[in-house]
C-alpha cells in the first residue's frame, strides 16, 4: 500500500475549447489535510468535479489508492471511498437532520435501498453512522429538526457531515466555511483538523487563516494549472504566490 | 409531523373509508368506483408527492389494465387472479418503458413527454381496433366469481374491490415507509445531492414508475370488471388528466389525501353531472381555486382541522415542492 | 404525384404546428410557464372564425378578428389571474391552465354545441390550382404562403427587434428586466396575449381545412408538445424544423397507413427521444 491516497497525472478538463483544467499533477498523502487555494476561476471547483466524477476528465488519469478511476462513474466513486461537500449548501431541507445523514450513509449501499419492502430502520449500520456523525459535529440537540430550519453554521456543518457519513477514505470539502460567522469558523477549523486524523482531507478554502493553520500541504492554482505546492510556510514565502495574490491575501499565522 | 400522517393512521383511515362508504352511499357501483380510483390516484401520488414527478401518463397504465381484463376475460376465460396479476405486470413493464424514456428529460419537458406518450398509447388502442375493439371497446367483461357464484350484485363486488383496495393501500404505505420510499423523498427534495451521496437516481425513478404503473393497471382491470366494458376512454388523455386532477385536489403530501381526492371528484361528478351536463366548467373553476387557495389540497385542510380541534401548534404552511 | 400532394399538405399542416409551438415557446421563454390552455386558445380561434363566417363575415375579416379576440382574452386572463401564480411550483401552473382549458372547452360546447361544423374555404380561394396533371386546393396553397410570410415576420420579431430581445432577456432574469426599467407586468401580459394569439391564429387558419369540433384543442396541445420536445423550447429553428417534420410525417402516413397516421407522430417522437434524448438540435 502506497502512502498516496489520491493522485492525478496530467489531469485536464475542457469545456468546449476552454481549458478549465490543464496538466494537473497532484499527490494527496493518506490522512493528511491538503488545501487548494487560488483566485476565482483558477479551476478549483472544476478539479473537485473531475475528482468526484461529476465532469469527465478530457485528458490524464485519476488514481485512488493506486487504482485507475478515471472512467468510473460518480456514484461508483462514492462506493470506492470519495465523498464531497458542496460550496453552496445542498441538503434535503424538508427532511430531518438525522434522516439527511442516514441517507448519506445509506448511499454507500444504494442497491439495498431499491428494495421497497425493506424498512429504513433495518439498516442499523447507517443509523449508527448517522448518530456517530451527529455526535462528532455536536449537533445532537437539533438532530430531529428539519435541515432547512437549522442555522447557517449548523447547515454548513451538516454539509460536511453528509460527506463524512459516506465513510470515505478521501473527503473533499468545497469552501466549508463560506458565509460563516467567527464562532462557527473556529468550530469548523477544529472539525477539519480532527477529520485529518482518520481521513484524507482535500479542501478548497478562501480563509487563509484556516488554510495556513491546519494544512499539511497547500496547492496554489491559477488559470487551471498548478502554480506552487508545499507546506504552508513554503507557499507563503513563495515569490510567485505573493505576486499572484499581490501579497495581501495570505495573512494567517502559522501554528 | 401530524399524527394523521403516521403510517398506521393512514392505514386506519383507509380501512375506515371502506367501512363507511356503504353506510352513506346508495350506489354500490359509485362506492366501488371510488375505491378503484383511490388506489389509482394513490399510485399517481407515489410519483407526484414522493418522487416529484408529475406524470400526465397514468391513463396509459389504467387503459392497459382495462384491456388486459377485457381481452383475457372475454376471449380466453383466464382466471381472475391471473388477470389481475397479468395487468399489474404489463402495467409495470409499460411504465418502466414510458418512465425510462420520459425521465431522459427534466422538468416541464418531462411533463410534456408523459402527455405525448398518453396520446401515443391512445392512438395505439385506436388504431389496432381488432385487438381493442376501437371506439366500441370490448363488451361483456364478466365480474369475478367466488365459490361458483359471480359477484354480480354491486355490493358483493364492492367487497371484493374493498379487499383489493386495502391490500394495495397497505403495500403503498409500506413502499413509502421503506428505505426505497425514503430515498424517493430525498430525490424529490434534492436530486443532485441524492446522486452525489451515491444513489443512482434514475433507477429509483424508474422503479417508482413501475410500482405506480402496476397499481394503476391493477385498478384499470378492476374497473373493466365493474362496468362490464373495456372502453377506449379508459386510455384517453382525459383519464390521465382525471387521475392527476384527483391527486392534486386530494393533496400530494399523504397517501390518504389521494383517497379524499378520488372521493371528492367522483361524488361531485355524480351529484353535478345529472343536474348539468356541462359541469366540467365548474370543475375548471375548482381547479383554479385549489391552486390559489388550497395548495396542500384536501389533506391540507384535514391537517389544519385536526390542529384546530386538538389545539396543537399549527404547522407552518410549507409551499409545495418544485417539480 | 400523390406524394407531392401529401408533402405539400404536410408543409401546410407543419406550419400550423410551428405557429402553435412558437406561441408556447414564447410564453415559456418569458414567463417560465407551461401553458396547458394553449390548445384551448387554438380551439377558440377556430370556433370564433366559424362563428363569424356563419354570421356573414368574410373569412378575411373573421381570421384577424378571431386572432385579436383570442389574444385580448388571453391578455385579460393573464392580467387578472395568471400573474398571481407565477411564483408557485409548476404543478399549479398546470392545474390552473388545465382548469382554464376545461372552462373554455365547456363554454365552446355551451355556445356552439358538441357536434362541431365546417368552415368553407374563403371567397377567392375556393378553387384549385392546376399545373399540368397536378391539382391542388388554392386555400391550402395560400396557408403555406401566408404562414411562410408569418414565419419570416416572427423570425425578424424574435431575433431582430427589441421585443425579441426583451422576451429572450426575460427568460434569463425577470429581476434584471425590472432593473433595466421595463414594466415587466405589462410585458408579461402582452407576451402572453401574443403567444396565445398565435395559437388562435393557427386555429383560425386550420378551421377551413379540418372544420371545428370541441376536442380539437387537446390534439393541438399534444402535437405542440411533441414539436417542442423534439425541437427544443425557445428555439425558433427547432420549432420550424420539428413542426414541418411532424406535419410531413403525418401527412405522408395518411397515404401509406391512414388509420396509423397520427400514431406515427408519437412513435416518431418516441424514437427521437430514445435515440437523441436532447432533441433534434441537441439543445436544452
Amino acid at each position: 500500500m502506497t502512502d498516496i491516497a489520491l493522485q492525478t497525472r496530467g489531469l485536464g478538463v475542457k469545456y468546449g475549447t476552454f481549458h478549465a483544467l490543464a496538466e494537473v499533477d497532484l499527490q494527496i498523502r493518506r490522512n493528511s489535510v491538503h488545501s487548494i487555494i487560488g483566485p476565482n476561476g483558477a479551476g478549483k471547483t472544476t478539479l473537485f468535479h473531475a475528482l468526484t466524477g461529476r465532469v469527465r476528465a478530457s485528458s490524464g488519469r485519476i488514481e485512488l489508492d493506486g487504482r485507475d478511476i478515471t472512467d468510473t462513474s460518480d456514484d461508483d466513486r462514492v462506493r470506492l471511498g470519495i465523498a464531497r461537500s458542496f460550496q453552496v449548501t445542498s441538503l434535503f431541507p424538508n427532511l430531518a437532520l438525522r434522516e439527511n445523514l442516514r441517507l448519506a450513509a445509506q448511499g454507500r449501499t444504494p442497491w439495498q435501498a431499491l428494495a421497497p419492502w425493506r424498512r429504513a430502520e433495518s439498516n442499523a449500520e447507517a443509523l449508527a453512522i448517522a448518530d456517530e456523525v451527529i455526535e462528532r459535529l455536536a449537533l445532537a440537540p437539533v438532530s430531529n429538526r428539519l435541515a432547512g430550519e437549522l442555522s447557517h453554521g449548523q447547515q454548513r456543518r451538516l454539509e460536511v457531515g453528509m460527506a463524512m457519513a459516506a465513510r470515505p477514505r478521501v473527503i473533499l470539502l468545497d469552501e466549508p466555511t463560506s458565509g460563516m460567522g467567527i464562532d462557527d469558523i473556529e468550530a469548523m477549523k477544529q472539525l477539519i483538523r480532527d477529520l485529518g486524523r482518520d481521513h484524507t482531507v482535500l479542501f478548497i478554502e478562501h480563509n487563509m487563516g484556516i488554510v495556513m493553520n491546519i494544512s499539511d500541504v497547500v496547492t496554489v492554482m491559477r488559470l487551471g494549472r498548478k502554480l506552487v505546492e508545499g507546506t504552508p510556510a513554503q507557499v507563503r514565502d513563495d515569490p510567485e504566490v505573493q505576486r499572484a495574490y499581490l501579497g495581501n491575501m495570505i495573512t494567517g499565522d502559522i501554528a | 409531523m401530524n399524527p394523521l400522517d403516521k403510517p398506521y393512521a393512514q392505514l386506519a383511515l383507509a380501512l375506515l373509508t371502506v367501512l363507511v362508504l356503504p353506510l352513506f352511499l346508495k350506489s354500490g357501483i359509485l362506492a366501488t368506483e371510488i375505491l378503484i380510483f383511490a388506489m389509482v390516484v394513490a399510485a399517481c401520488n407515489l410519483l407526484l408527492g414522493y418522487t416529484g414527478l408529475l406524470s400526465f401518463g397514468q391513463g396509459i397504465f389504467f387503459g392497459i389494465g382495462t384491456y388486459v381484463a377485457g381481452i383475457c376475460l372475454t376471449r380466453w376465460q383466464v382466471p381472475v387472479p391471473l388477470v389481475l396479476a397479468g395487468a399489474a405486470v404489463l402495467g409495470a413493464a409499460t411504465a418502466t418503458l414510458v418512465g425510462w424514456l420520459s425521465i431522459r428529460r427534466q422538468g416541464v419537458y418531462f411533463v410534456m413527454l408523459t402527455l405525448a406518450f398518453s396520446q401515443l398509447f391512445y392512438f395505439v388502442a385506436y388504431t389496432f381496433s381488432g385487438v381493442t375493439g376501437g371506439d366500441n371497446g370490448l363488451l361483456g367483461v364478466p365480474r369475478p366469481s367466488v365459490g361458483g357464484t359471480a359477484l354480480n350484485a354491486p355490493w358483493s363486488y364492492y367487497t371484493f374491490v374493498a379487499i383489493c383496495f386495502v391490500a394495495v393501500f397497505a403495500v403503498l404505505v409500506m413502499v413509502t415507509q421503506s428505505t426505497f420510499g425514503r430515498t424517493l423523498l430525498a430525490i424529490r427534495e434534492n436530486e443532485g445531492r441524492a446522486a452525489a451521496i451515491g444513489f443512482p437516481t434514475r433507477l429509483f425513478k424508474i422503479e417508482a414508475f413501475a410500482i405506480s404503473g402496476a397499481v394503476t393497471a391493477f385498478g384499470g382491470a378492476l374497473h373493466a370488471m365493474l362496468i362490464g366494458v373495456a372502453p377506449l376512454s379508459n386510455i384517453e388523455y382525459h383519464t390521465s388528466e382525471l387521475i392527476l386532477i384527483m391527486t392534486i385536489i386530494g393533496g400530494s403530501s399523504s397517501l390518504f389525501g389521494s383517497v379524499l381526492g378520488a372521493g371528492f371528484y367522483l361524488l361531485l361528478a355524480d351529484a353535478l353531472s345529472t343536474v348539468w351536463p356541462r359541469w366540467l366548467l365548474l370543475l375548471g373553476l375548482v381547479l383554479v381555486t385549489v391552486a390559489l387557495f388550497l395548495q396542500r389540497g384536501l389533506w391540507g385542510l384535514v391537517e389544519r382541522g385536526y390542529d384546530l380541534v386538538f389545539r396543537r401548534e399549527r404547522a407552518p404552511e410549507t409551499p409545495a415542492e418544485e417539480h | 404525384m400523390i406524394y407531392l400532394f401529401q408533402v405539400l399538405n404536410g408543409i401546410g399542416l407543419g406550419m400550423l404546428y410551428f405557429l402553435l409551438a412558437v406561441g408556447l415557446s414564447v410564453i415559456f421563454g418569458l414567463l417560465q410557464f407551461v401553458n396547458f390552455a394553449h390548445g384551448a386558445f387554438y380551439l377558440l380561434g377556430a370556433y370564433l372564425t366559424y362563428d363569424l363566417t356563419m354570421r356573414g363575415f368574410s373569412f378575411w375579416a373573421a381570421m384577424p378578428l378571431a386572432t385579436l379576440i383570442v389574444a385580448g382574452l388571453a391578455a385579460l386572463i393573464e392580467a387578472v389571474l395568471l400573474h398571481r401564480i407565477y411564483k408557485l411550483p409548476h404543478t399549479f401552473h398546470i392545474l390552473v391552465t388545465v382548469g382554464l382549458a376545461l372552462v373554455v372547452q365547456e363554454l365552446v360546447i355551451i355556445a356552439w354545441g358538441p357536434l362541431g361544423g365546417s368552415v368553407p374555404a374563403p371567397e377567392g380561394l375556393q378553387g384549385v390550382v392546376i399545373l399540368g396533371d397536378f391539382i391542388y386546393p388554392q386555400y391550402r396553397l395560400f396557408t403555406i404562403g401566408f404562414t411562410a410570410v408569418l414565419a419570416g415576420l416572427l423570425w425578424w420579431l424574435l431575433e431582430g427587434t427589441r421585443l425579441g430581445a426583451i422576451v429572450r432577456g426575460g427568460s434569463e432574469s425577470p429581476a434584471n428586466m425590472a432593473l433595466l426599467g421595463y414594466n415587466t407586468l405589462r410585458i408579461n401580459t402582452a407576451v402572453f396575449g401574443f403567444g396565445a394569439g398565435l395559437a388562435g391564429l393557427a386555429g383560425a387558419l386550420a378551421a377551413p381545412i379540418r372544420g371545428v369540433e370541441p376536442f380539437m384543442g387537446i390534439e393541438a396541445l399534444s402535437v405542440a408538445f411533441v414539436v417542442v420536445v423534439i425541437g427544443g423550447m425557445g428555439s425558433y429553428t427547432g420549432a420550424l424544423v420539428a413542426g414541418l417534420l411532424v406535419g410531413v410525417v403525418q401527412s405522408v402516413m395518411t397515404t401509406l397507413w391512414p388509420e396509423g397516421a397520427r400514431l406515427m407522430i408519437y412513435v416518431g417522437m418516441a424514437l427521437v427521444i430514445a435515440l437523441m434524448p436532447r432533441g433534434l438540435l441537441g439543445r436544452a
